[in-house]
């Protein structure tokens, strides 16, 4: 794949990115124009704090800004606050806001703003927010215009990695006070402190932004006009790129990619963010209380019987990679090298299900002889959920498992029925869920694997795992700040599941952008991507 | 029917779906849900219609698409066909308050819009085959029970009634041995029409999300078929062209079938 | 046709309307799941959904609950889009003109292109040139709508570059005034093509039949006999075919509609087409039973307005 020469790409980007104002060789920004941008879906409106919906987060999040960016790494750089202080082990962050912030309309930014948005908004209606910090939070204090101390009951460690737009964007206090959130017209014409202003939202077909001149980076943004346009076929996305009317694209189909990679009017860069949920993993969960599936050989099986470079290959088309370890490879400083993850192994699979009572008779499914909980002669058949939309990953399971006589029958749910049935009553046996892990372990990670974490709530523990050292682990990393510290507990716990399988972790999904090469300065890893993006025309 | 050309077409054209439906399992190259070449492989003399995305072959596929498909249109015809009948031969026979009724109640049916009624139920209740069954066997008998309910009128008046009465045969015996015989005809007309707007039903629901993942109908591959279209044609080339001669097919065979009622004459709408 | 007539059939129109009401309470309130999070979203937590239930009366009986929902239909109230923070109606009507717009053009197109080609077909009857417009028509319906759409894309927008891929305008200008109109008509174009292409085969059929029936009457036969010129014989032809005619365009208003949503997917076009989608993506279910409630009320008012012109056209034709 062409990965170095994005990495290049991204380097110099990075590079030119450091100074905006000084001209460096690669890109040499250019100010003025219009950038036509492709959205999947009408967001509906355009509050990025009381909702985590990808559709409104990727229409919005250029209209605000969070206390703190992040940079490709994924580490916090500054945004509103202009420098940071942890205190008290981690238990308490003092930042220090910016001088000079206005809104679009005019009125000056304070902490006030900041103090707002956490307590009237985002713990409120923000769901990662309030699944995160909600319970842990002691309270918001803001004892000048320009300082905000955030107080926890113990120290609090991923705080930094849940401060920019996508996590918690800031809104207008003087615009929300004293009204529903989710019913302000300003929802529909919103007022933010980010590089473009919102000039019109004409429903189902486009929202138009404008540059802020009174934008605090002194420099940007370079464009005039920011207009995103609703083109839901992802078909007439790639067409509408090639035929000039769009620029930039943020996820390009698998079967295109690689005629895009070679036609050198455009370019591409892969990332594992998106403003919907970043770092996912494709993760196929075994129901812990089904008898058929508390033998922990049948579920390693099931592990070695999945090829899963075939699921890369035939349903990603080689975008992304396999998944090496629980904790995504793009979280560097939690992510697990080595582990002894079960690899495809068709053979031993069928040894461990002969060892397990499943034994090969007369027909091709096996059939329990001494399994326990489950009475002689049963069918090895088991159920699999999933979305409409990933469809594909049923029927390779269904074809690998049914090489090593496992009888699966998919079961497509609508994700609002999908979530009750699998979170509330745990009626399945196996499904597959994009779990994203976000920017911190803790933010997408323990509620995989956390026994509090066992429903209703949709997208928590679909395995129904407890493991008591596991929790403890956790519940450790969450209340250590230095990231050298917290490595090796993270460490231990991708080792203790790994062992267990109460998942098959299968592959990492990024997305492709894409976008005209005559334009350029984009920052796939982030909301803020066009910050200080260009187009030469 | 076969005089005319567009007759004779419409006809093979539909027995030859129906073969290959019933015939699916020895006809198809391969099983449909086994990779069994490279994906998205161009049409070559082990696979006619190349592969797809997941490595199986496309000629498979679209073979046993026909086999759901057409199930699919003739369960939907079944129900349909069974309430549309039975409600317009009733109508058509006995007249008076049960006909009123009956009319007021297959208006009221025939304005319900068939493919938005399929997305309600299917957004809310989930994808399935059972589900579009009933839902559009429900809803398509209108048109059914308005011919046979016209054919009927038309037929009661004959002598041949009177006489078979006269005989001291029942009314059930004189409607279902004398009455429905003549009216089949004209019910097939419809019948077919109604076929053929099913499958593109089917293909449309499929297109936007709402078809049945577990099941390879041609709106299934069609859809699946849709992300290709620019770097492998032929995964949407086919599913496509199979649906396009089925339809094409029922219609050829509805007008010619009443082209041969009624030369001529205005159809039922 | 008498004023009495009409009025009964207005009056049929209310069951018709009722019915429909009824069956948009049932699918609500039968679908599995807790009927809260059809209308208020996933995301909420234990207090919101109390709210949103006591809201909605969704504690109350069944039968109560349906007096209340059908009253608020009535008044237009269709409720609150949680998607979009707005009630159901103002989503609703804000799409209505883009789709009309379509709709219109594509019946227009297709029934005047439908009668020309129909007329065509019958002067040429039985021969090879009838033959291939019939079919041509008759695979240009068979064809489903999305593919149709999508080839025209690939082959007249990125093909040839005459039309715009997607839009209802050009994202990089904001026009006002005809300059705006003209934006609008060009990417009109492709959209209306396609949608008019599948309707065009019914209309071109039965010109075709009501032209060779009417020509094949004795008072066609008289005017020819007294010299008329058959383009005369046929225009008035044409005017006694019409009629079944506009029994017809007009009960497929339904259909077109459906047309109308797979077309507006692949072109982008920012229509009702686009909204159901979108709300069945999201699970809007306020948006998507509004969008179902403005589906049919549509198709019973096309029937009753079609039934009314055709008996105000033909004195012949009466009604029990």
């Amino acid at each position: 794949m062409h990965r170095g020469y994005d990495g290049i790409a991204l380097v110099a980007l990075f590079l030119a990115l450091a100074s905006p104002t000084s001209a460096r060789a690669q890109e040499v920004p250019t100010r003025g124009g219009t950038l036509v941008v492709a959205i999947s879906a009408d967001p509906g409106h355009l509050n990025p704090a009381i909702t985590t919906s990808g559709a409104t987060h990727t229409a919005a999040e250029l209209i605000y800004n969070g206390l703190l960016g992040r940079d490709e790494r994924g580490d916090p750089v500054p945004d509103l606050a202009e420098s940071w202080t942890v205190e008290q082990a981690g238990a308490v962050y003092r930042f220090r806001l910016r001088d000079g912030v206005t809104w679009h309309d005019g009125t000056r930014f304070t902490a006030a703003d900041v103090k707002f948005t956490f307590e009237e908004v985002l713990l409120k209606f923000h769901a990662r927010t309030k699944a995160s910090m909600g319970s842990v939070l002691t309270g918001i204090d803001t004892p000048d215009d320009r300082t905000v101390v955030i107080r926890f009951k113990q120290p609090y460690a991923p705080l930094l990695q849940q401060l920019d737009a996508t996590e918690a964007p800031i809104v207008a206090r003087h615009v929300y006070q004293g009204s529903d959130p989710q019913t302000n017209p300003a929802n529909a014409s919103p007022i933010g402190t980010g590089p473009f202003k919102f000039v019109a939202y004409r429903k189902g077909a486009e929202i138009r932004l404008a540059r802020n001149p009174g934008y605090f980076k002194r420099g940007l943004p370079y464009l005039d006009e920011i207009v995103m346009r609703i083109i839901p076929d992802s078909g007439t996305q790639v067409l509408a790129l090639e035929n000039g009317e769009v620029d930039f694209l943020w996820g390009v189909p698998g079967p295109q990619q690689s005629r895009l990679q070679a036609d050198n009017r455009f370019r591409m860069a892969q990332t594992s963010y998106h403003p919907g949920g970043s770092n996912c993993i494709m993760t196929v969960s075994f129901n812990l209380d089904r008898p058929v599936l508390k033998d922990v050989r049948v579920r390693r099986a099931i592990a070695l019987a999945l090829d899963r470079e075939a699921f890369l290959r035939q349903i990603l088309f080689g975008e992304g990679k396999v998944a090496t370890a629980p904790i995504s490879s793009e979280i560097t400083w939690a992510h697990a090298r080595g582990l002894a993850l079960p690899g495809f192994d068709r053979p031993e699979a069928e040894r461990q299900l002969e060892v397990a009572g499943w034994k090969k008779e007369r027909e091709s499914t096996r059939v329990a002889r001494g399994v326990a909980g489950v009475a002689d002669g049963t069918r090895l058949a088991i159920d699999f959920l999933h979305f409409p939309t990933f469809a594909k990953y049923g029927e390779l399971m269904r074809q690998h498992l049914s090489a090593v006589g496992i009888d699966v029958t998919q079961r497509p749910l609508e994700p609002a029925v999908f979530a009750p049935t699998v979170f509330k009553d745990r009626a399945f046996d196996t499904n597959v869920i994009s779990y994203c892990n976000g920017p911190d372990p803790e933010i997408g990670v323990r509620r995989m694997y956390h026994s509090s974490q066992i429903g209703p709530a949709p997208f928590t523990n679909a395995a129904g795992y407890r493991n008591e050292r596991v929790d403890v682990l956790f519940d450790q990393g969450a209340r250590t700040v230095e990231r050298d510290r917290r490595t090796p507990i993270y460490r231990q716990i991708q080792e203790i599941v790994v062992q267990e399988l109460p998942y098959v972790w299968l592959v990492e999904t990024p997305t492709t952008r894409a976008w005209s090469a005559q334009c350029g300065g984009f920052r796939a890893w982030t909301g803020l991507f066009a910050e200080a993006a260009f187009c030469k025309r | 029917m076969l005089r005319t050309p567009a007759g004779a077409i419409g006809l093979v054209l539909t027995l030859a779906l129906v073969a290959l439906a019933l015939l699916a399992d020895a006809l198809a190259p391969a099983d449909p849900f086994a990779s069994v070449a490279p994906p998205l492989a161009p049409p070559s003399r082990a696979h006619a219609f190349g592969t797809d995305d997941l490595g199986r072959d496309v000629l498979a596929g679209i073979i046993h698409g026909t086999r759901t498909s057409l199930l699919v249109v003739a369960s939907v015809i079944a129900l349909a066909a069974i309430i549309g009948v039975a409600v317009g031969a009733v109508s058509g026979y006995w007249t008076g308050a049960v006909d009123d009724v009956l009319m007021r109640m297959t208006d009221f049916v025939l304005v319900v819009p068939r493919f938005f009624l399929a997305v309600v139920v299917i957004a809310l209740f989930g994808a399935g085959t059972d589900r579009l069954i009933l839902v559009l066997g429900l809803t398509s008998w209108p048109a059914i029970a308005r011919v046979v309910r016209a054919q009927t009128l038309s037929l009661v008046r004959r002598e041949f009634v009177d006489a078979a009465r006269a005989l001291g045969a029942t009314d059930t015996r004189v409607l279902v041995r004398y009455v429905l015989p003549g009216a089949l005809p004209a019910a097939l007309v419809v019948i077919s029409l109604n076929a053929a707007s099913v499958i593109l039903l089917e293909a449309g629901l499929s297109f936007i999300g709402l078809g049945d993942p577990a099941r390879m109908s041609w709106g299934y591959l069609a859809n699946n078929a849709q992300r290709f279209l620019r770097v492998a044609w032929w995964v949407a080339l086919f599913p496509g062209a199979a649906i396009a001669l089925a339809v094409l097919g029922l219609n050829l065979l509805g007008d010619a079938l009443s082209e041969m009622l009624e030369p001529r004459a205005p159809r039922p709408t | 046709m008498t004023p009495r007539y009409v009025l009964r059939r207005l009056v049929q129109v209310v069951p018709a309307v009722a019915g429909i009401v009824l069956i948009a309470f049932l699918a609500i309130h039968t679908a599995p799941g807790d009927p809260v999070l059809a209308l208020a979203g996933e995301h909420g937590d234990a207090a919101y959904y109390a709210f949103i239930r006591a809201k909605f009366g969704l504690d109350r009986p069944l039968p109560e609950q349906l007096v209340v929902y059908v009253t608020r239909v009535a008044r237009g109230d269709l409720g609150l889009s949680f998607v979009h923070g707005r009630p159901v109606a103002v989503v609703i009507a804000e799409r209505v003109p883009t789709t009309l717009l379509l709709i219109v053009t594509a019946l227009a197109l297709s029934t005047t292109v439908g009668v020309a080609l129909g007329v065509l077909a019958a002067r040429r009857a039985g021969r090879p040139a009838d033959l291939a417009l019939r079919t041509g028509a008759l695979l240009a319906h068979a064809m489903p709508s999305f593919w149709l759409a999508q080839m025209a894309a690939i082959a007249f927008a990125l093909g040839t570059g005459w039309f715009p891929v997607q839009g209802l305008t050009d994202a990089r200008r904001s026009l006002i005034g005809w300059r705006y109109a003209l934006d609008v008509a060009h990417h009109l174009v492709l959209p209306a093509l396609v949608l008019a292409a599948g309707e065009l085969a019914l209309t071109t059929r039965l010109t075709r039949t009501g032209v060779l029936e009417a020509l094949a009457t004795d008072y066609a036969r008289t005017a020819r006999a007294k010299g008329l010129p058959e383009r005369a014989v046929v225009r008035h032809a044409l005017r006694n075919a019409l009629l079944p005619l506009v029994t017809v365009v007009g009960s497929r208003a339904g259909l077109v509609v459906t047309g109308a949503v797979l077309v507006e997917t692949v072109f982008a076009w920012p229509g009702l087409g686009q909204l159901l989608l979108s709300s069945i993506q999201t699970r809007d279910v306020p948006v998507l039973l509004g969008l179902f409630l403005l589906a049919s009320t549509t198709v019973i008012v096309a029937n009753l307005v079609t039934d009314l012109a055709y008996a105000w056209l033909d004195p012949r034709i009466r009604y029990e």
